[in-house]
């Protein structure tokens, strides 16, 4: 009787100490991957913040004027046409 | 006996265990609490600014403060030479501010990101970087007045400053929020731990009335229009004439937004809202609206304009000293009568004068939603003379901001409706879009006195004393001012401010802007310099809209 008691409380607390570890071992792994998130949403957050600023700088009048200038596509002087030609010809 | 040892073994070093907890978590709690139970603020994203079309003209962008804990620096001489190369910043002013008795001393705030990297590439050691977020302008400073600037107050916190910053600071502020977790010694969440996060309320974003295509149009026209007449600042406002919504407010000189620091208070004045000056005959069709809503005149009434008429001591006179003899109401304003606006002044009588004043609004503040706006003054009644009746008819006499101009004159070519101007059309937080409406404050003129005086300003522009280049095949109405300048209480002839308000397409008013230019010095009329710019910015506004020609 005393050796079934022995024998069933040292499984009891085998099993007590291998769930204590477990329990901690993962609390361990479960902390960093909160850590990972946690420096990931803030990473994902700097990037959207970088993000929104390149998509504004790209649709703003600056950046267009920029491009208009690079495509010509800005006011020319209007034409001179030449409608007395005898001046050309002296 | 073994047992007994054993036993006693155990005894003593749960005692020790329970004794070391007493003394962690009884008599030392407050100050190892820290130690392992870290609470951190979350800091709210401040709201952005849009204009009408949803395009960016304040954004967040990330930042950092750079500091420095000097009792973990390694060689000191290399750390001021390499940061000052970095920063840009003499060496003599970082070590002014590195206080070696300190553990903490911050160096340097706004660093954007490639700076940051550049500077964490040196590997210096007692350096680190705290982040922030800092306000971004894609339009550069394209709408400053408007959008005021973000500055610290007394405990280091970010707050808005004048124009949309100052007047929706607690909107775009946000709340902020707080997370308290139990940490062990590598920074981990210990999960059977107190945990416990109360997120931030990001800032509510502002969507304006503003058209950033019309304030560049604006702010380029009166850069261009600052030059050619050699004015010394000038101011363009444009509206939508039934609603009040602004659609480009420039001022100009302005200042650089992101390093508003630089610049000393002038500059941050907008004098659209907050400058008080006398209006001269930009101010006269509203004396007439109240004339022909009084029926004390007709359009096509005679006025027999001879010559100067003397007010008490006082002699008025046209700007010309030429007289026409019988003239029509229309008439005076085409030419810009003062004679013949003081008839139209004593037919309508002082007192009531006085109550369309009141009714126009001046006095008081528009409830223009800017942060620094200035009432103006109009005094009380008892202090009016018969010459301040006289002079306040052609817009002497009487101080007013040129945004109470622009109201005053919107109601009497809009039906009759003295609107609140705004700015903001939208106010979007996480779950809630509020809507701006537009804000009717009274009734100040009759439906028929508003189309009878759209028709006279019509003609006001089609038979100007002056000639302008106008845009063929659209109907435009308007009306000219030259106000003098008193100063010390004398007009000084040389300093005038010389102003043009209009709208268009007159039939079916679009846009109503009104242009502001003080002390032109390459003509000093309204109908020679502002006059002109508004008809340039009209040209433009008529491509960029799409208006069709009517005639």
């Amino acid at each position: 009787m005393k050796n079934i008691f022995l024998k069933t409380t040292g499984l009891i607390m085998t099993g007590l100490v291998i769930a204590n570890l477990f329990v901690f071992i993962s609390g361990i792994v479960i902390s960093d991957e909160i850590n990972n998130f946690e420096q990931k949403t803030d990473n994902l957050h700097k990037i959207n913040l970088t993000l929104e600023k390149e998509a504004a700088n790209l649709s703003s009048i600056k950046f267009a004027q920029s491009q208009a200038k690079e495509f010509s596509f800005t006011n020319s002087t209007a034409p001179q046409y030449i409608d007395q030609l005898k001046f050309a010809y002296r | 006996m073994k047992i007994k040892f054993i036993f006693l073994l155990f005894i003593v070093f749960y005692l020790t265990i329970v004794v070391r907890l007493f003394f962690l978590q009884v008599i030392y709690s407050p100050a190892n609490k820290s130690e392992y139970l870290k609470t951190n603020k979350l800091n709210p994203i401040r709201g952005r600014i849009y204009d009408q079309e949803n395009q960016a003209l304040v954004l967040n962008q990330n930042s950092y403060q750079l500091y420095v804990e000097p009792k973990k620096i390694e060689d000191k001489d290399k750390l001021l030479r390499l940061l000052s190369e970095s920063l840009k910043v003499e060496e003599a002013s970082i070590s002014a501010k590195l206080d070696m008795s300190k553990y903490w001393v911050a160096i340097a705030g706004g660093l954007p990101q490639e700076q940051k990297d550049k500077i964490d590439k040196l590997n210096l050691k007692g350096i680190g970087f705290d982040y922030q977020t800092k306000r971004f302008y894609p339009e550069a400073s394209l709408s400053a007045h408007i959008l005021g600037f973000l500055g610290k107050d007394n405990q280091g916190e970010d707050v808005g400053h004048l124009g949309l910053e100052g007047f929706y600071d607690r909107d775009l502020r946000g709340l902020p929020g707080f997370v308290e977790t139990e940490r062990d010694i590598l920074g981990r969440p210990i999960l059977i731990g107190v945990q416990q996060r109360v997120e931030a309320e990001d800032g509510r974003d502002l969507i304006l009335t503003i058209d950033k295509n019309v304030q560049e149009i604006s702010k380029n026209r009166l850069l261009e229009g600052l030059e050619k007449y050699k004015a010394k600042k000038g101011c363009v406002i444009t509206a939508d004439p039934k609603t009040m919504a602004i659609l480009s407010l420039v001022c100009l000189p302005d200042y650089d937004i992101e390093k508003y620091y630089l610049f000393n208070e002038n500059f941050y004045k907008n004098l659209a809202i907050a400058d008080l000056y006398e209006p001269g005959s930009v101010f006269k069709p509203l004396i007439v609206a109240a004339a022909l809503d009084e029926k004390k005149i007709k359009p096509n009434d005679t006025y027999n304009e001879t010559g100067q008429i003397a007010v008490g001591e006082y002699n008025i006179k046209t700007w010309n000293d030429k007289y026409e003899g019988k003239i029509s109401m229309t008439r005076i304003l085409e030419k810009s009568s003062n004679v013949g606006m003081v008839y139209i002044g004593e037919k309508l009588g002082n007192k009531k004068i006085y109550n369309y004043l009141e009714k126009f609004g001046f006095g008081q503040n528009t409830g223009i939603d800017l942060e620094g706006e200035a009432s103006g003054y109009l005094k009380p009644k008892a202090n009016w003379y018969p010459i301040d009746y006289a002079t306040v008819t052609f817009g002497q006499g009487i101080a007013i901001t040129p945004i109470q101009m622009i109201r005053a004159f919107a109601s009497i070519i809009n039906g009759g409706y003295l609107m609140k101007p705004y700015i903001v059309q939208k106010i979007i937080s996480k779950n809630k879009i509020t809507e701006i409406k537009p804000q009717v404050e009274r009734r100040v003129v009759s439906q028929m006195t508003s189309e009878i005086i759209r028709k006279m300003l019509i003609s006001t522009v089609e038979n100007a004393e002056a000639k302008w280049d106008r845009p063929k095949g659209f109907l435009i109405g308007g009306k000219t001012g030259t106000a003098q300048v008193p100063i010390k209480g004398i007009y000084d002839a040389s300093k005038t401010i010389a102003s043009f308000i209009g709208f268009a397409p007159a039939n079916n008013p679009r846009f109503l802007t009104f242009v502001i230019l003080y002390e032109p010095q390459s003509s000093q009329w309204g109908s020679e310099t502002a006059a002109p710019l508004f008809f340039e910015i009209t040209k433009d506004l008529i491509v960029y809209y799409g208006i069709s020609p009517s005639q």
